[in-house]
């Protein structure tokens, strides 16, 4: 027997998710973070979750690992006492920036603080040219000064980020080594490393979290190590990137800024799987949860991961107030929308819900904890699409009279409307918000996201797809299994895949189609050595290529697939149709006569999906084995259409459709009951414990043989 | 004096403002109900700022001009057919705000709706028509159901270039400044104005770029177009007035109520900016009279004989800002904003210039409008205004022969500090009220002979208060060529510096030395010697309450990073 550990720390919960690889069982758990000791959690969690499940340590074969610590670290300034090594006349760039004001209309907004105060950012005498050329050697005498002076000071971090040392790193190296000769105790960093890429605020910015968050997470590092060793599990430790690809802790921890939004990319990953499982060439990744909204657009069984990132914002949810963070990330949109989001009427006479919340603390009216304001989940529960016996799975009973109340006095007696429709317009209008935001979110990618069947999960993006869907005219829903607990699943859904890329750039007209082969082998070829590494035989390896490119004095890149195989000057024609089609799917025309650019290249090598696929039931008293739910047999004179599925039906409710002309009486499925091939007709609820799903009037539905439900939107 | 809507000049087809244009066809309201329900109208207010974020972001994505890019100078917006602006894409450029509003409704009076087919794309940059300078150029994209036009997408863009002087105060009149484009069709019914390209071509240094944009500027209409239609048909709109009304009506309501909500007076304030050859006097007197607002530019100094002059237009969009972050910064931008704000310039001053006067630096003096206004109304309030920052962004020009012999020409931007404010220091090397932001160093240096010897904030430059004046910054360069070149600054407050408030000390006055030496006059074209260090030293913020009431804490924290020299 093998088995593979996935685990998640979140800000309160640590998610475990543990697939025996023979029988396919999943079994999820959960224990609180320990924020003080995180390790300890993960260790706990993992001894009782092997307990429940039978399986020895020595069956685990792999340990995958997502963890929000740095990105805490960042959010609560928590990290080491970091300087900054710079070149004379420099160190005010981390602090410069772009010089720009992140919301135009508020004149008291303050930039996020750099991450190292003024009088730790030291400059050194060295000087290099665009082209890296040496035009002030570096002075090592006053390097060593400095840096001795910073020792003193109790650094305990260092970021070197010398201009144009992402052409010429040799001064940065330098400087490097003498740290480590001056001040072995020193973590330190080049950017020329880090992030080797033009523009010195976000190379300094990126280099200096980096090293912030480096000594805890390399201490957290090797704490975890020890102890999976002492649990005696042999299993490989693998730590999930924002990327969606997998590092080994080495590279972990030199580049823990890699590390920073893994938790959402572990959810994207989980669609990923899904699309791919399901041979969807697109999918729209959506979880919404108490708080927030993430949608994420995957393509091909991928999803998008840009290089644009920004960690600690001072305003949640607007660009540039965060710092820029330049690493892979898979690209997602944050929208601040969420069962706690609050609604409320603004000077306009009209309706806004969030991005306020009510959290978890007080929360929505309905928990009766104290929350008084009307929010999503106090809106959803008076439409019906909640039950309020079984919120998580009957662990909380939700409030009616207390939901009713606040949304009677926030909302519906102020705009002069009844409580029925304050609700759907609460419903509607953050469900409006979230299509908008994901809308621009896929245009900025140039994405048409009426062709991105829409993925929903987290624990209230279900309640909310349906009209979500039609908002955004997509084709189907797919509501997967488990829907409140993928991002843990989505840990263990990630084939072994590595990504690489480089910069070369070039006109495609005149390529060198020499020095492009070499940059794909040699990337391919690192890749494959890390696979082998990790036991994957090379007939399973899969390689991509894709390359960034724009018509020559643009500024935004389309990626477009570039053939596998020996690339010439043969290859323009086939990487120009590629990249035109990527264009015209996005504006409609293309310039005429203008040249196309490459920019840079990019190869990704992964190892197989793994082989378990991710379904049984997420509970850890009741797990199931893939097939083993089973519907009954049904009598005759029922709809050949719902064949099975009556038997899931554990009760009616009436719940609010617009199209229905409001409450209509609407059946209550189990989803532990339904089975592989079920189908159900709108409109219907579907609880799981997490999570409940709404399907309105005009729905048909299906349980496909992942156990997801795929519901077929009619146009 | 003019009143708002100013004489109509020489186009001679200027809608009055309050007779709006409703030509006979437009039969608005008859055919569908506005949305009266409060989430209806949410849902589809929601809708079309999305849609004019959509046809923003194509814009962006497919522009050739990195200030259109990444400094967002653009605008975008969707206007009824009455002309009327319902809304605007959220971007970075206070200087369109309006402006762009009052030109579509030049659009419509030089091409009537009747005159419109489907295909036909608009194009002018009649600086008095639009944004107040040549390089600003706004495309207008009718749309249509069928045969009949229903709507207009228009859009301004920073384009790379327009010919002429290359972005300088130094012309006299307009006509050096460029190519004039009138208000014409870039396309009709589709096809393309061969003729009217032609003269761009050859009229322009950077063809392609222009054209580029243009076709962006196209793009996002486009895009933009096919979301209205989509949005209309799904909520059964036969006509965007209706939903216009009920949105102008709320957003004026809301704004006339935020301004009723002030004291009511007259306040008045004076600033002066260093001018291009003598200073100028820009005096505000602002009435709050009931639930309006009255701006009055009476007492500013005449037209200069250089290019920082400012039309009405660009007044009113720098005028309307500076009210809107002190009054209503939670008010959108639509047609109703605009309504309750009534804004006058004496004709021919400096704020309400005529052609044929040069215009390209307008934002010099542009930029100081809402830093008058702060001072105006600070004194009905107080606690939501900032002191006086330096004002306009500079412009640093250098053009000349690089080693290998190849003529140059290379611009880029960066700000100072900006004002403290009521409850907090000032923001350094922070653009206000542009948004145009700065260039990273690395980026200078890859695409000019420029080596940046230094780029950091100028200890001591903010105005000393109980709350400080943001930092103003030293950029510090050398030019590698083997000949003299010519370096041309556009800055201001070299001379007059940024007022503190309420007890305030000023800012830092701003400063341009080559190899340690002040020219005559730092706004004038420079011709220096190669291999001369050019320091350019941005003015920082002033000061906003008594020094003597400072935060200990602050103090303590300003000398240690040195923010603060001590005595």
């Amino acid at each position: 027997m093998t088995a593979r550990l996935g685990v998640d720390i979140g800000g309160t919960f640590t998610d475990l998710v543990v697939i025996d690889e023979t029988s396919g069982a999943a079994r999820v758990g959960k224990v609180l973070t320990t924020p003080k000791d995180p390790a300890h959690a993960v260790e706990q969690g993992i001894g009782s979750l092997l307990k429940e499940s039978a399986i020895p340590a020595s069956a685990v074969r792999a340990v995958v690992h997502g963890t929000t610590l740095a990105t805490n670290a960042l959010i609560e300034r928590k990290g080491a006492r970091t300087a900054l090594l710079t070149t004379e006349g420099f160190r005010d760039a981390l602090e410069i920036r772009h010089e720009g004001r992140y919301d135009m209309y508020d004149l008291f907004i303050d930039p996020p603080a750099p991450l190292v105060p003024r009088r730790l950012r030291r400059e050194v005498r060295e000087r290099l040219l665009a082209d890296g050329e040496v035009r002030q050697p570096l002075d090592e005498d006053a390097a060593r000064r400095v840096i001795g002076e910073l020792a003193a000071e109790g650094v305990e971090a260092v970021a070197i980020c010398l201009l144009h040392a992402y052409v010429n790193p040799a001064h940065e190296r330098r400087l490097a080594t003498l740290v480590r000769e001056i001040a072995p105790q020193m973590v330190v960093a080049c950017a020329s490393e880090v992030v080797p890429e033009i523009r010195e605020y976000e190379r300094a910015s990126t280099t200096t979290a980096n090293v912030y968050v480096a000594p805890l997470m390399s201490r957290y590092l090797e704490d975890l190590e020890r102890r999976l060793a002492e649990q005696e599990i042999p299993g490989q430790l693998y730590i999930m990137q924002s990327s969606g690809g997998i590092a080994l802790p080495p590279l972990a921890r030199r580049l823990p800024i890699r590390l920073v939004e893994s938790g959402p990319a572990a959810g994207a990953l989980a669609a990923a799987q899904a699309a791919r499982e399901r041979g969807e060439p697109k999918l729209l990744s959506f979880d919404m949860g108490g708080t927030t909204a993430k949608a994420c657009v995957i393509d091909d069984g991928m999803p998008l991961v840009g290089r644009e990132f920004e960690v600690a914002r001072a305003d949640r949810f607007k660009k540039g107030s965060g710092l820029p963070i330049r690493v892979p990330v898979i690209e997602m949109i944050e929208i601040g929308a969420g069962g706690g989001s609050i609604a409320r009427v603004d000077r306009m006479g009209l309706l806004k819900v969030g991005p306020d919340s009510a959290g978890a603390d007080p929360g929505p009216a309905c928990y009766n904890l104290g929350g008084r304001q009307p929010t999503v989940t106090d809106a959803d529960l008076l439409l019906g699409y909640l039950d309020a016996e079984f919120f998580l799975g009957g662990r909380m009973r939700l409030d009616h009279a207390a939901a009713h109340r606040a949304i009677e006095e926030h909302v519906a007696q102020p705009l002069g409307l009844d409580v029925t429709q304050a609700a759907w317009g609460i419903h509607r209008v953050v469900n409006e918000n979230m299509a908008a935001a994901a809308r621009i979110h896929g245009i900025e990618r140039g994405k048409d996201l009426r062709s991105y069947p829409l993925f929903a999960f987290g624990g209230a993006g279900p309640v909310h797809c349906w009209q979500i869907a039609h908002i955004l005219k997509v084709p189907r829903i797919l509501l997967p299994f488990g829907a409140g607990a993928m991002s843990a699943y989505g840990l263990l859904a990630a084939p072994l895949a590595f990504d690489f890329v480089r910069t070369g750039r070039q006109r495609l007209d005149g390529a060198d189609w020499t020095v492009i082969m070499r940059l794909f082998t040699e990337m391919e070829a690192d890749g494959r050595a890390l696979l082998a590494r990790a036991g994957v035989a090379a007939s399973d390896v899969a390689v991509a290529r894709i390359a960034e490119m724009r018509y020559l004095g643009q500024g935004h890149e389309v990626e477009a697939a570039v053939p596998l195989g020996n690339l010439s000057a043969e290859s323009l024609p086939m990487i120009t149709a590629s990249f035109e089609a990527a264009y015209r799917a996005l504006y409609h025309r293309l310039p005429q006569g203008v040249p196309i650019e490459a920019l840079n290249w990019r190869v990704k090598v992964a190892g197989p999906d793994p082989k378990t696929r991710l379904i049984g039931r997420p509970e850890p008293r009741r797990a199931v084995v893939a097939g083993s739910v089973r519907p009954a047999l049904t009598g005759g004179g029922l709809r050949e259409a719902r064949r099975g599925s009556v038997r899931a039906i554990k009760g009616a409710r009436r719940a609010y459709f617009a199209e229905a002309g409001g409450f209509v009486e609407t059946s209550v499925y189990d989803r532990y009951a339904l089975a592989a091939g079920m189908t159900l007709t709108g409109p219907a609820i579907v609880e799981e414990r997490e999570s409940t799903a709404v399907i309105g009037p005009a729905g048909r539905a299906r349980v496909d043989a992942g156990l997801a439900l795929i519901v077929e939107m009619t146009p | 004096m003019t009143v708002r809507r100013r004489s109509p000049g020489k186009t001679g087809r200027v809608a009055p403002r309050r007779a709006p244009l409703r030509p006979p066809s437009v039969k608005a309201g008859l055919t569908a109900p506005a949305p009266t329900n409060p989430i209806t109208l949410e849902i589809c207010w929601n809708r079309l700022v999305g849609v004019v974020n959509e046809q923003a972001a194509a814009l962006q994505r497919t522009s050739f001009t990195s200030i259109v890019r990444e400094a967002g100078d653009l605008s975008a917006g969707v206007f009824d057919r009455r002309g009327f602006m319902v809304a605007q894409a959220v971007t970075g450029t206070p200087g369109h705000i309006n402006s762009m509003a009052l030109a579509m409704k030049h659009f419509l009076a030089a091409c009537p709706l009747e005159t419109l087919r489907p295909g036909d794309v608009l194009i002018t940059n009649d600086p008095w028509l639009t944004s107040g300078h040549l390089n600003d150029v706004t495309i207008c994209s009718p749309i249509f159901r069928g045969e009949e036009c229903i709507a207009f997408f228009a859009s301004t863009c920073h384009t790379a270039d327009i010919g002429g002087h290359v972005l300088s105060a130094e012309a006299r009149e307009v006509y050096e400044e460029g190519l004039q484009i009138p208000i014409m069709k870039l396309y009709e019914a589709g096809r393309p104005n061969e003729a009217l390209i032609a003269i761009i071509r050859a009229n322009t240094r950077l063809p392609e770029m222009v054209l580029g944009d243009f076709h962006a500027q196209i793009a996002g209409g486009a895009v933009g177009g096919e979301r209205l239609l989509e949005f209309m048909a799904e909520f059964g709109l036969e006509r965007l007035e209706p939903l216009a009304d009920e949105i102008i009506g709320r957003t004026e309501r809301t704004m006339r109520a935020a301004i009723r909500a002030l004291r009511p007076g007259v306040y008045t304030n004076e600033a002066t900016s260093d001018g291009f050859d003598e200073p100028i006097t820009i005096r505000a007197r602002c009435e709050i009279r009931g639930d309006e607002l009255l701006v009055d530019y009476a007492g500013s100094s005449p037209a200069s004989r250089r290019g920082v002059n400012v039309v009405m237009n660009y007044t009113e969009a720098y005028t309307t800002y500076g009210v809107k972050v002190i009054v209503s910064p939670d008010v959108p931008n639509n047609e109703g904003a605009f309504r309750p704000l009534r804004i006058t310039a004496p004709t021919g001053s400096i704020l309400n210039v005529q052609r044929p006067a040069a215009v390209a630096a307008r934002h010099i003096v542009g930029h100081f409008l809402p830093h008058v206004i702060a001072g105006a109304l600070g004194q009905a309030l107080p606690d939501r205004v900032m002191a006086e920052g330096s004002a306009n962004i500079w412009g640093i020009q250098v053009s000349g022969k690089d080693f290998a012999g190849e003529p140059f020409s290379y611009i880029f931007f960066s700000s100072g500090g900006t004002g403290a404010r009521a409850i907090k220091d000032g923001l350094s090397a922070t653009a206000f009220p542009s948004g145009v932001l700065g260039t990273p160093v690395e980026v200078i240096e890859n695409l000019s002979p420029l080596i940046v010897e230094r780029k950091c904030l100028r200890d001591d430059s903010g105005g000393p208060g109980k709350y400080r004046g943001g930092l103003g910054q030293t950029i510090a360069f050398r030019v590698r060529t083997r000949e003299p070149f010519a370096a041309s600054i556009l800055c201001d407050r070299t001379v007059h510096p940024a007022a503190g408030f309420r007890g305030g000390g000023p800012g830092a006055r701003g400063a341009v030395l080559i190899d340690g030496v002040a020219p005559a006059n730092p706004k004038a074209e420079q011709l220096v010697p190669p291999g001369a260090l050019v320091e350019v030293r941005l003015p920082g913020g002033g000061g906003y309450g008594l020094p003597a009431e400072r935060d200990p804490a602050l103090i303590a924290r300003d000398l240690l990073e040195g923010y603060v020299r001590g005595a």
